[in-house]
């Protein structure tokens, strides 16, 4: 592979672009395909295949031929509401978990650039913030100041544009008092059984690291359970 | 549902051609039978046998990192290698758990 090729790769990943890497083993010769790109003629011949892998995000050699696909997809995002303590260990998860990651507080004194190096941190409340950020069905939400100023406006606009996952920090009781305020506001039972409160998965630890990862844990089984 | 788990070896790959070393890159292209590994996973190995990332679970890292380091002695572009688990070698350089792996070497010209 050639340096400018490796090169533009890593630019490609870095502004989240879905795209492939076709290397003909045989020659050594690869190139990016993009849909709607055109290749050179030997990858051309197999656009279809190609195309195909593309659209299953998969990696593997096109049958009977000696071209490998490779898929770069775009990250899965995550947004935290509260740019709390847990959230520092989330973020430093995320990283090696590769998830891309925005966290939302309005409070300005716990959203600090010192706190949180090289992250995106939209310091406004949630009802602005989300219209800063696209999120789909394949977007996840991480709540965590259990301030239902706060917190609300996100589960509720996380619960209607149907995220995957949906998580919320807080005791039995601050959970049975959230669902009792979403059920107020006309979201179905189904819809609030849909979110992991208290969030994360059982591991017994109670500081702020072993929280983060009991909370990323059940993240990535969720992911993978879709 | 599918988060791209990237390990970020192609930037580290950068890196190091930046630093001016010799950089092959290994990537698992097939896999047969119970492999650690699934196919995209990459590795690394400048001409000193530094190595990052890996294409198994350590079983054929150290076979992988001489290959490398003989393609860049030849000076070849790439290469095609195949490991599966032989009698003789298995406890040496092969697959413990029984599989197949089909890994593809290349130069970062």
């Amino acid at each position: 592979m050639k340096h400018s090729q490796l090169k533009e790769i890593i630019k490609k990943k870095a502004s989240k672009t879905e795209f492939a890497i076709v290397t003909n083993l045989g020659n050594g010769l690869s190139e990016i395909y993009e849909p709607g790109k055109s290749l050179s003629k030997e990858f051309e011949l197999h656009k279809d295949q190609i195309n195909n892998f593309f659209k299953l995000k998969k990696n593997g050699v096109i049958e009977k031929t000696e071209i490998f696909v490779e898929t770069y997809i775009r990250p899965i995002k995550v947004i935290i509401i509260g740019a709390v303590h847990i959230a520092q260990y989330l973020v430093d998860f995320a990283k090696s978990l590769n998830f891309e990651i925005s966290i939302i507080d309005p409070r300005g004194y716990f959203a600090s650039e010192q706190r949180f190096p090289d992250m995106k941190i939209i310091n406004k409340w949630p009802g602005e913030a989300f219209k800063e950020i696209e999120t789909n069905e394949n977007s996840a939400l991480i709540a965590l100041t259990h301030d239902p100023k706060i917190d609300d406006p996100a589960l509720q606009h996380a619960l209607k544009k149907k995220f995957y996952y949906i998580g919320a920090l807080g005791s039995k009781k601050t959970h049975a008092n959230r669902c009792e305020r979403l059920k107020v506001a006309g979201f179905s039972d189904t819809q609030i059984q849909s979110i992991h409160g208290p969030i994360g998965i059982k591991l017994g630890g109670r500081s702020a690291p072993e929280i983060a990862l009991s909370i990323i844990a059940q993240l990535v089984s969720e992911t993978y359970k879709k | 549902m599918k988060n791209s788990f990237d390990e970020k070896i192609l930037e580290e790959a950068h890196d190091w051609v930046k630093a001016n070393q010799k950089v092959v890159l290994a990537t698992v292209i097939q896999t047969w039978g119970s492999s650690p590994r699934q196919v995209g996973s990459r590795m690394i190995v400048n001409e000193k046998g530094d190595f990052s990332g890996s294409i198994s679970g350590g079983c054929v890292e150290s076979a992988v990192v001489r290959e490398c380091i003989g393609l860049i002695k030849d000076n070849k572009p790439y290469k095609k290698i195949e490991f599966k688990v032989s009698n003789e070698s298995a406890w040496e350089v092969g697959l413990a758990c029984g599989g197949e792996i089909a890994v593809y070497l290349e130069q970062i010209i």
